[in-house]
């Protein structure tokens, strides 16, 4: 490609080193003189034979030489030029199109990664929402059945002083109805033993005698 | 219990072989109602660490000037033998034994103060009559009943002791 492209140049001065000579004589000199010297023989002025040229408008072998060089630079830049241009920018674009299609797919992949991480992230957070929710649903049934289990264990506990308020007054009640049942007894013993003769316990020997003998009183 | 009715049966059959079996019944129940009621008693006679003479010899002591010699003898004997904890159970079914010889059962009487022979006779018609069987009366003085009688026929009691009336007030003013 770059041996083209020095052909090409090369190519390109020569014809630039041919055409410029040729502009150079457009005119011979001697015919220019007898020209003005003509002109001023009819009556004409200086001014009118060495009449200034269009700077507009090129000559005409100008013209001819310019247009076949330009038409060969032109086939030449057409044939040997164009081509590793046009490659040149082919690969341009295509590697363009890549890195476009690559900056797209990465892109897409980003974006497709940002989709799923802000989809993670929402997961994340609902999970984390769920999570506290439970835990502090866990908490409150945890508060609630602490809560019960106290009040119950407290009323138990009331329950049972009561219970043993109750029992140790029945107890202390039945002590001393029966303390007071032994004094009374003991005290009628003494009495008894006192006043006890021996005709007494005969007496009451013989009452048992009767009542043994007619089947009435005793205990059996 | 073999053992107990073995001992009964040796009693009853030297009693009845001697021929005073109603003496050795009155002998045997009266020291046999003292050694119950009596704490030290039973557990001198019963403790074996005390060698067996010093036992026997204490039994001697006790009943050699109330009692006939079998009676003391058979007393000894139990006593000797290490079986002083058995001798309420031997007297008991001995005096059982015996008064079945006699076709009739025996009547424990506990009575705070000593009775006559007549009363004896009338009580015994009065507790044949309550049970329907024919009774020998065996009186116990034991002042704690206070006053008044209670009778003991096998499994039947019949208590009109003023201990007994004490206890049922005692229960009814407790409860």
């Amino acid at each position: 490609m770059r041996i083209r492209l020095l052909i090409a140049s090369v190519v390109i001065a020569l014809v630039g080193l041919v055409a410029a000579p040729s502009v150079a004589q457009a005119k011979p000199a001697g015919e220019a003189e007898e020209e003005c010297i003509k002109l001023l023989e009819e009556g004409k002025k200086i001014d009118d034979c060495q009449k200034a040229p269009n700077p507009l408008v090129p000559g005409g072998n100008e013209i001819v030489w310019g247009g076949a060089a330009f038409v060969i630079l032109f086939f030449v830049l057409w044939k040997f030029g164009l081509p590793p241009v046009r490659n040149m920018m082919k690969r341009r674009e295509d590697r363009i199109r890549e890195d476009l299609e690559r900056a797209e797919r990465a892109r897409t992949e980003a974006e497709s990664e940002r989709e799923q991480y802000q989809r993670q992230l929402a997961e994340a957070r609902n999970e984390a929402s769920r999570v506290l929710e439970e835990a502090r649903q866990s908490a409150d049934e945890v508060k609630r059945q602490i809560r019960a289990q106290a009040e119950a264990e407290a009323a138990e506990i009331r329950s049972r002083a009561q219970e043993d308020a109750r029992l140790a007054a029945e107890r202390a009640g039945v002590d001393l109805q029966s303390r007071v049942a032994d004094l009374s007894i003991e005290l009628a013993e003494r009495i008894v033993e006192r006043n006890l003769d021996r005709d007494t316990q005969l007496a009451l020997v013989e009452q048992y005698i009767e009542q043994v003998g007619s089947g009435g009183n005793g205990s059996r | 219990m073999e053992l107990v009715e073995a001992y009964a049966q040796a009693f009853f059959e030297v009693a009845r072989a001697e021929r005073r079996v109603e003496a050795v019944e009155n002998d045997l129940f009266r020291f046999s109602r003292a050694f119950d009621a009596n704490d030290e008693l039973r557990m001198a006679l019963s403790d074996r660490t005390v060698p067996a003479e010093r036992r026997v010899a204490v039994i001697e002591e006790l009943m050699g000037g109330t009692s006939l010699p079998t009676s003391v003898g058979l007393v000894a004997m139990v006593v000797g033998a290490d079986r002083a904890g058995d001798l309420p159970a031997i007297v008991d079914r001995f005096l059982e034994l015996s008064a079945a010889s006699r076709q009739r059962e025996v009547a424990e009487v506990r009575s705070a103060v000593p009775l006559d022979d007549r009363t004896r006779e009338r009580l015994a018609r009065a507790l044949s009559d309550a049970v329907g069987k024919q009774v020998e009366v065996k009186v116990v003085v034991d002042p704690t009943v206070l006053g008044g009688v209670v009778a003991r026929v096998g499994d039947i009691v019949i208590d009109g002791t003023i201990r007994h009336r004490l206890e049922e007030l005692k229960e009814r003013i407790a409860s």
